[in-house]
């Protein structure tokens, strides 16, 4: 359904996204995870055809979507397909809303844009899939206005519109970062559902290990704009081949263990102007070398998964 | 060992003034709150969004005036405190705020951040005040260097430290931590996470530390307190008993862990926190709960202890 190969992204001198690839079909659910600023964030804009808003252009590599490229497509082409099959939650349901308009209107211009509905025809089926996603009295919330809604119940309304149209593809960035422990176990467990129902392709971004390990069939882990590790999520957590991803599931407390020691990442994320020499991940790794420090490791496969380390497969 | 501070009945009643178009309303935050802080002792309060939590961090430091209850720190009674001998005795209770981004004045330096405590308390530092926030900085894992930078200039997880420097200036005894990592990544959280409980065992601190993931919760702290809508629902003396009161156990079933083997079939709470205005007789839960009976809608059940510990519930687990 969705075929990401090498993707680079520049924006003017600066590339910070240089070598993203996975690929996605129906009813797959793919988690992309990293710190912020690992360019999780930039590979959804890019998918979706944003990148230009923001000033950005994609520099080499291609997305392909259904047999269709994306990287040369026409913006009049593009705006065929998002919002239509290709469907967008943004990571804040607060500013992602229209504060002085109603629920119902905003989610009814997406049908009425997309599928050329009149306004009744829009407005029942926004109603039905306001039922869909469990909003209770649907026809009443479409008369409200998103200050008298919870985070939750707006994270829902973002959702109704991204599947408003029936996209194919929904891109998830960050769509539990912003709420609650128990209202986030709502969310996953309905975009789950969704993507069972309508045979969607799910792409989850996240920063939280322990989201992708309870939701996803596949995961990227990204640093520096680059993929680092790519396979199958049980294979990720059962022997992950980079250090940084072994680094990213220490991070998470498992709660129950009392001599489990939490021990973080030491150092920062590097930014875009200064990404360090050989492997990016370098300067914050115990098991660097001399190797580490010039040579950027190539991706290799190991087992089921693909990892860019210069020891990747090494005994651990 | 003897506690730093007893919190007993504290509660706190905002009241929304009425006017011609509207009623006066009023909304417990806080009710009925009562708990013993050890010295040393991590104890940790954890709860939803609108919980109360954060407004009884501040009831303990009298940053909001309690409408009921006691409050002693160290034997002393601090609700018979005048303002100015409050602000005297803050100087051994201090706050760590949630969001780093507004907690510090994007006007001044790393270096004025940290000395305004005692800028506030018209002290001076014992050494020259380079020296203090040098020490200060190198206390929280932070290069000296960064002294002259302002807030814009460093990264989210630098600037909590930062707030943690600044808290820790006149070396109080009693920290309140209000969500401290909650803004920051998985990584920098767990940075964090690590440095507070290194400086627990440097400076012998106690810790109140709120926060609404609990199993982060049960990795830091010594006891758990569970709030539901202004209430202490749950009080667990060690973090690894298992839940007795049905909205813990929820908590308990809706953390995730980063083991894709142990994927559970979560069956989230279905609705959300009741408004906090004009709350339903009984137990604030019972909406929500699968165990509801009669008894549940018409009494409050109060926090009692059973064969293990307090639980605020009519039918426990």
């Amino acid at each position: 359904m969705l075929e990401v190969r090498d993707l680079e992204v520049a924006f003017g001198p600066v590339a910070p996204l240089s070598g993203v690839s996975f690929s996605l079909a129906k009813g797959e659910k793919l988690g992309i995870v990293g710190e912020s600023g690992s360019g999780k964030s930039l590979t959804a804009m890019s998918v979706m055809g944003l990148l230009p808003l923001s000033g950005g252009r994609i520099t080499g590599g291609s997305i392909v979507f259904d047999g269709q490229e994306l990287t040369t497509l026409a913006e009049s082409a593009y705006r065929k397909l998002r919002g239509r099959r290709l469907g967008l939650i943004t990571q804040n349901p607060m500013t992602s809303l229209d504060p002085l308009q109603k629920i119902g209107p905003q989610v009814d211009a997406v049908a009425v844009l997309h599928l050329s509905m009149n306004a009744s025809e829009a407005r029942t089926r926004t109603v039905e899939i306001l039922g869909t996603l469990r909003i209770p009295e649907p026809a009443l919330i479409c008369d409200r206005y998103p200050h008298q809604m919870s985070g939750g119940m707006k994270q829902r309304i973002v959702i109704a519109m991204a599947l408003a149209a029936d996209p194919d593809v929904l891109v998830a960035d960050e769509p539990t970062t912003a709420l609650d422990v128990t209202v986030q176990a709502q969310i996953i467990r309905l975009l789950d559902d969704l993507v069972k129902e309508r045979d969607l392709a799910l792409v989850l971004i996240t920063h939280d290990m322990s989201v992708v390990a309870q939701t996803c069939d596949k995961v990227v882990v990204m640093y520096a704009g680059r993929a680092i590790e790519y396979g199958p999520v049980e294979a990720i957590f059962d022997a992950p081949q980079h250090p940084y991803t072994q680094a990213l599931i220490n991070c998470i407390p498992k709660g129950l263990s009392t001599d489990e020691h939490l021990s973080g990442i030491s150092g920062t994320v590097p930014t875009v102007s200064n990404y360090p020499k050989g492997c990016a991940f370098h300067p914050r790794c115990d098991r660097a070398k001399n190797i580490c420090t010039s040579e950027r490791p190539a991706f290799i496969t190991y087992g089921n998964n693909a990892a860019a380390c210069h020891f990747a497969g090494d005994d651990r | 060992m003897t506690n730093l501070l007893e919190v007993r009945n504290l509660s706190k009643k905002f009241v929304t003034p009425g006017g011609p178009f509207r009623k006066a309303r009023a909304m417990h935050a806080v009710n009925d709150v009562s708990f013993d802080l050890a010295k040393g002792r991590v104890i940790g309060v954890v709860g939803e969004s609108g919980c109360g939590k954060s407004t009884l961090a501040r009831l303990i430091l009298r940053l909001i005036e309690p409408s009921a209850g006691e409050l002693r720190f160290e034997g002393e009674d601090l609700r018979a405190k005048t303002s100015s001998q409050m602000r005297k005795l803050r100087a051994d209770m201090q706050m760590v705020f949630q969001d780093p981004y507004s907690a510090i004045d994007p006007r001044y330096t790393v270096a004025r951040a940290v000395m305004e405590p005692f800028v506030v308390q018209g002290r001076s530092p014992e050494g020259s005040v380079d020296k203090e926030v040098a020490s200060l900085l190198t206390m929280v894992g932070l290069n000296a260097g960064l002294a002259s930078s302002f807030p814009h200039q460093i990264s989210g997880g630098q600037k909590q430290r930062v707030g943690i420097a600044r808290a820790l200036a006149l070396r109080p005894s009693l920290l309140v931590l209000d969500e401290p990592t909650a803004s920051l990544d998985v990584s920098v959280q767990a940075q964090i996470i690590s440095l507070l409980e290194q400086l627990r065992d440097d400076l012998g601190l106690t810790y109140l530390f709120i926060s609404h993931d609990l199993s982060l919760v049960r990795y830091f702290c010594d006891e758990i307190l569970v709030m539901y809508l202004g209430r202490v629902v749950e009080a667990l003396p060690d973090t690894d008993l298992p839940a007795r009161h049905p909205y813990t156990k929820t908590l308990m079933d809706s953390t995730f862990t980063p083991d894709p083997k142990q994927r559970r079939v979560i069956a989230p709470l279905e609705g959300e926190v009741p408004s906090p205005f004009n709350l339903p007789p009984g137990c604030a839960f019972a909406d929500r709960c699968p165990y509801t009976t009669a008894i549940c809608r018409t009494e409050t059940p109060i926090l009692t202890s059973g064969t293990t510990h307090p639980v605020a519930c009519h039918h426990p687990l």
